[in-house]
């Protein structure tokens, strides 16, 4: 039986210095352990690409904010209209068609996670910069840093053993349709595969196998030569598995003829079948809604795409459930950015910042995480300022979902990021069970106008790091590292600068945190 | 992506951050002209690049001639003739399928996609029966000032108006990039797939204004939004021609100009004024003419490093090497140098990029992943067969004839070579081969000097069909490929029998074309 590292993840405890405009979020108190072991952490995401801007103030929307109805007086969504999920939470209605399993019924039954405000510092209006900077995890505001690979592509990479010489049983990614996306690229290689049909793939792929050796990677062409072979490789390897999977695999449920929820049904058949890759990725396009996004009957465009993707993701939630893999399985969704809140003289709206992000499954935490986006104090280009770095989540994916150590997302994102917390612990071990008891830690004076003192009781001598975080989830400083002696600790800790903040304080690999603030 | 260096024979001039021009170094070591006559080596080497690969008896004619002659051929003319027109269907005006019952609607739209397809073919003939960079150019620019043919779910750009596009594009492909930005602007395809026939006064429409910067001339970063609004209400007022039964002053498939739509006040773009317009001078010449073309003007010589640096680049990795973290920065910029000297004229650009030694070094062979157009066209010439229907395989290897899946155009570099693409690549090559009959066989043998000698003949068809040489195990690898078990010399004696030397070249080729390499070019 395997034993894993216990890592706990605490989640946005900013609930204190977050809850502003009367939006009733969850409470999350550091994570309390379900110690669950398994012997095989076959655990999979779903990425959800939605191509062209989701407009998030057209998803979820502020209904009771007059603002937003000032700003759209053609498209905004009558409150009447708009679904009520929570106390000053609504949906748009087209996440609620009728008869089907859907996304508005899986916020009802805990699966899903609504994160308002997710975007990045700088935001870039161009498609393509910021789908870059959402797929390669780097948000560098240097139009000139090439962003060539994806933080998904980069983490496995690194956890294939012997990639890309030898390649593992099952390909790590599968990307349904298309070439292979920035998001699986690595460093080392395409840590995944792209596939349209497996019936056409089987085909194609038997006898592809090149029938050379590399080449030395001194030179581009030797670089380039290597790179075709291992396509071929892998399209013979990975058909036969592929197949095999999607003909052991089923669907329990009707998907309609649509080609994102096609998509779905895919998935769910591969996993059913066996397949076990590590990411699926699918995707949605037609969000660039620059004209005509929504008729005075709320149908049209971007309705329809909501439509699309509840239901999509509705369905393969119905059969996962009816086939037993609900809990192996979280999905989200990314788009590049969200849109202007100002509507355009198109019956449209044009490119925006921060949206919305929906993370779902059984081993969500689910609930709202964030506020209403603030539509009177907006930035320069009049656009939603965010609320968290979109790091935060992939933090959790790659920490809380996956395994990996902080170390790991460190040497992804190339910066430290505070997970959000959208996912729930998923404890392998009982190793550490002692230590990973959440520590209840107080800090004081909060607000302090200089020196923070961080209490708690320590059962066993531990090493310990107490950090700063911006509440956006990036790391601004250490505030203090050593070892301590079990017993009362009370550690005084400077901060540098003004400011609302997150301190965590990690104990022996587990972390908890507390909001603080920072007035001089 | 791997940052070594990896032009271990070329000297790395600079760092990689934009230097200011006055500080360049003043000779140009990089860009200098290949003066040593062409092998036969350079010269497939030149027309798999800038063209779609040359035939054997097309290179052996030009083998000896220096790289400034066969260059010069190569470009064409500023007035190459146009071609016979793909079908009467261009000049017939479109119904409007709104209003229209389902069943003319449906026909409608199904026309469109069968116009797509006829288009595309006819062009990819075009391709394959080029015998100079016309079509390869025109290629270039169609991928750069992009227009989608199936951009959402309800609308399309019209063939009709991609193939006027296109005409235009071809026109000017090495004329002034000044002139070639204002033509394109206002053209119908550009016009209704970037929004501009929705941009009127007072109500803008920033797609086109915010794409002509980012994507089409200086790249992202040289402009505020302050200037893509102003450059939005610059753009004000044109119309693109549709259908039947919307106006067409210009004639179908022809923009107009809605003067009572166009922004007439003053604007401020990049720092320079633009002057406000009366009644007097909002005439579709005018505006066209001045204010556009002045906007156009202004981003040239507001932005002149950057431009020249954002479209050499962009000839760069078209035709040398397409990895985006691989870039020469400092040959970019010598080429940038000598576009922006120009005037921005783009014969200069593409003139000195293809008579540079850069250009014919060795180590930028076989770099460059073949993109579909390059892959279908080149293995029809390559082999002397055509393919049936290659829009269609094309569409399988992930690119669409005059429809890449957004505004940024193809990715390209590695994202033609899939598990789902490559696959194809295959499978084509094979159904290509099967085709060769046994007397197509003994002429493809013929057109190799020294054909006789089966292993000067098969470094021959290696040098034809590969971008590099190879070892020598595997050249004995191909030989014995060719000659399954019979001795060398009895080459002559196979090649009498058009049957066995049929089915032995099929196998030779189709052992070549399982190289990796044989995807590079």
């Amino acid at each position: 039986m395997k034993r894993r590292t216990f890592l706990s993840t605490t989640a946005a405890a900013a609930v204190g210095s977050q809850v502003l405009g009367g939006v009733p979020l969850r409470a999350f108190s550091p994570v309390d352990l379900e110690p669950m072991l398994q012997e095989d952490n076959d655990r999979t995401l779903i990425v959800i690409q939605l191509f062209g801007g989701n407009d998030g103030l057209n998803t979820i929307i502020p209904a009771d904010d007059d603002e937003y109805y000032r700003l759209r007086p053609s498209i905004a969504v009558p409150k009447a209209n708009a679904v009520q999920v929570l106390s000053r939470v609504y949906m748009h209605p087209a996440f609620d068609p009728a008869g089907v399993y859907n996304m508005r019924r899986m916020f009802e039954d805990g699966r899903l996670a609504i994160v308002q405000g997710i975007g990045y510092d700088n935001p870039s209006l161009s498609h393509f910069r910021s789908t870059d900077i959402f797929l390669s995890g780097f948000n560098s505001s240097d139009p000139n840093k090439r962003l060539v690979d994806g933080w998904l592509g980069r983490f496995f990479s690194d956890r294939i053993q012997g990639f890309p010489e030898t390649l593992p049983a099952h390909p790590t990614a599968v990307q349904i349709g298309g070439a292979l996306s920035m998001l699986f690229q690595s460093p080392k290689g395409d840590t995944g595969i792209a596939l349209t049909d497996p019936q056409k793939f089987f085909e194609l792929g038997q006898g592809l196998s090149p029938d050379l050796d590399p080449m030395p990677e001194d030179t581009a062409y030797g670089k380039e030569f290597n790179f075709v072979r291992l396509v071929a490789e892998q399209s013979d390897r990975y058909s036969t598995v592929v197949k095999q999977a999607y003909d052991a695999g089923r669907n329990t449920v009707t998907y309609p003829k649509n080609g994102f929820v096609q998509q779905m049904q895919l998935v769910a058949r591969l996993i059913s079948g066996g397949l076990k890759s590590k990411v699926f990725l699918v995707s949605m396009g037609g969000f660039d809604t620059h004209v005509q996004q929504q008729n005075a009957d709320l149908s049209g465009l971007h309705p329809y795409l909501l439509e699309t993707l509840s239901t999509g993701v509705g369905l393969f939630m119905q059969d996962a459930l009816a086939q037993g893999f609900a809990d192996k399985v979280v999905g989200m969704t990314v788009s590049e950015f969200g849109r202007r809140p100002s509507e355009n003289g198109s019956r449209g709206t044009d490119h925006g910042a921060s949206s919305v992000q929906f993370v779902w499954g059984n081993q969500v935490r689910s609930g709202v995480y964030g506020n209403n986006p603030n539509l009177v104090n907006l930035n320069t280009n009049k656009d939603v300022i965010y609320q968290w770095d979109y790091r935060r989540v992939y933090t959790d994916i790659l920490e809380t979902w996956f395994g990996g150590t902080e170390a790991d997302t460190t040497k992804v994102f190339e910066e430290k990021i505070l997970p959000l917390g959208v996912i729930k612990a998923q404890a392998t071990g009982v190793d550490d069970y002692r230590m990973s008891q959440s520590l209840s830690i107080k800090a004081f004076p909060n607000p302090t106008s200089s020196t923070l003192n961080v209490e708690w009781y320590q059962p066993t001598a531990a090493r310990v790091m107490i950090e700063l975080f911006s509440t956006d989830g990036r790391r601004v400083e250490t505030l203090w590292n050593g070892r301590v002696l079990s017993g009362k600790q009370s550690i005084g800790v400077s901060p540098s600068s003004s400011g609302t903040y997150l301190c965590a304080v990690t104990v022996n690999g587990v972390r908890s945190v507390v909001p603080v603030s920072v007035v001089r | 992506m791997n940052r070594r260096d990896l032009f271990s024979n070329l000297v790395r001039m600079s760092s990689r951050d934009l230097s200011p021009v006055e500080t360049m170094p003043v000779v140009l070591a990089g860009l200098t002209e290949r003066t040593l006559p062409l092998t036969l080596e350079d010269v497939l080497h030149l027309y798999r690049r800038v063209g779609f690969s040359a035939t054997m008896a097309q290179a052996k004619s030009l083998v000896g001639k220096t790289a400034v002659e066969v260059v010069d051929a190569l470009l064409g003319s500023d007035t190459e003739p146009d071609h016979p027109s793909p079908g009467a269907w261009v000049d017939v005006a479109t119904e409007n399928p709104a209003g229209a019952d389902l069943q003319t609607r449906n026909a409608i739209e199904a026309s469109w996609y069968t116009y797509h397809a006829l288009l595309s073919n006819w062009w990819l003939g075009h391709m394959k029966a080029d015998t100079k960079a016309v079509e390869k150019l025109s290629l270039f620019w169609m991928s750069h000032w992009v227009s989608e043919f199936s951009f959402d779910a309800e609308t399309v750009t019209l063939p009709q108006a991609l193939y006027r596009q296109y005409k235009v594009l071809r026109k000017g492909r090495l004329g002034d990039m000044k002139q070639m930005a204002l033509d394109v602007t206002v053209d119908n395809a550009m016009v209704w797939y970037l929004g501009g026939h929705f941009n009127e006064s007072g109500k803008p429409n920033e797609n086109y204004g915010r794409e002509l910067l980012e994507l089409f001339t200086t790249g992202i970063g040289w402009y505020t939004e302050g200037d893509v609004k102003e450059a939005s209400r610059v753009l004000t007022g044109w119309k693109a021609s549709r259908y039947s039964d919307e106006p067409s002053p210009n004639g179908i498939y022809n923009t107009w100009f809605a003067a009572a739509k166009h922004d007439t006040g003053a604007k401020q773009f990049m720092g320079q004024p633009i002057p406000a317009r009366t009644a007097d001078n909002n005439t579709e010449y005018q505006v066209k003419n001045e204010e556009v073309f002045e906007l156009i003007k202004i981003i040239f010589e507001e932005r002149p490093i950057e431009l020249s640096r954002f479209i050499a680049e962009k000839f760069y990795r078209y035709f040398v090497y397409s990895s985006k973290g691989d870039v020469d920065v400092a040959f970019v910029a010598e080429l940038a140098t000598v576009f922006a000297a120009s005037g921005f004229q783009l014969r200069a650009l593409a003139r000195a990029l293809f008579t540079s030694e850069r250009f014919f070094d060795q180590a930028m062979r076989g770099v460059q992943i073949k993109t579909p157009f390059e892959f279908v066209v080149g293995v029809q010439r390559q082999l002397g067969l055509d393919a049936a229907d290659p829009m269609s395989w094309m569409a399988k290897m992930d690119q669409n004839v005059m429809d890449p899946p957004n505004v940024a155009g193809w990715p390209g570099y590695r994202s033609w070579i899939s598990t789902n693409t490559y696959p194809v690549r295959r499978q084509l090559t094979d159904l290509m081969i099967r085709q060769m009959t046994d007397a197509q066989a003994v002429t493809f043998i013929k057109q190799f000097d020294d054909h006789t000698d089966v292993r000067k003949f098969v470094r021959g068809v290696i040098a034809y069909l590969l971008p590099v040489s190879v070892s020598q195990a595997r050249e004995d690898f191909y030989v014995s490929a060719l000659m399954q078990s019979a001795p060398e010399y009895e080459w002559v004696n196979i090649i009498e029998s058009a049957s066995a030397a049929g089915q032995r070249l099929r196998t030779l080729i189709t052992t070549i074309s399982k190289a990796p390499d044989f995807q590079l070019c």
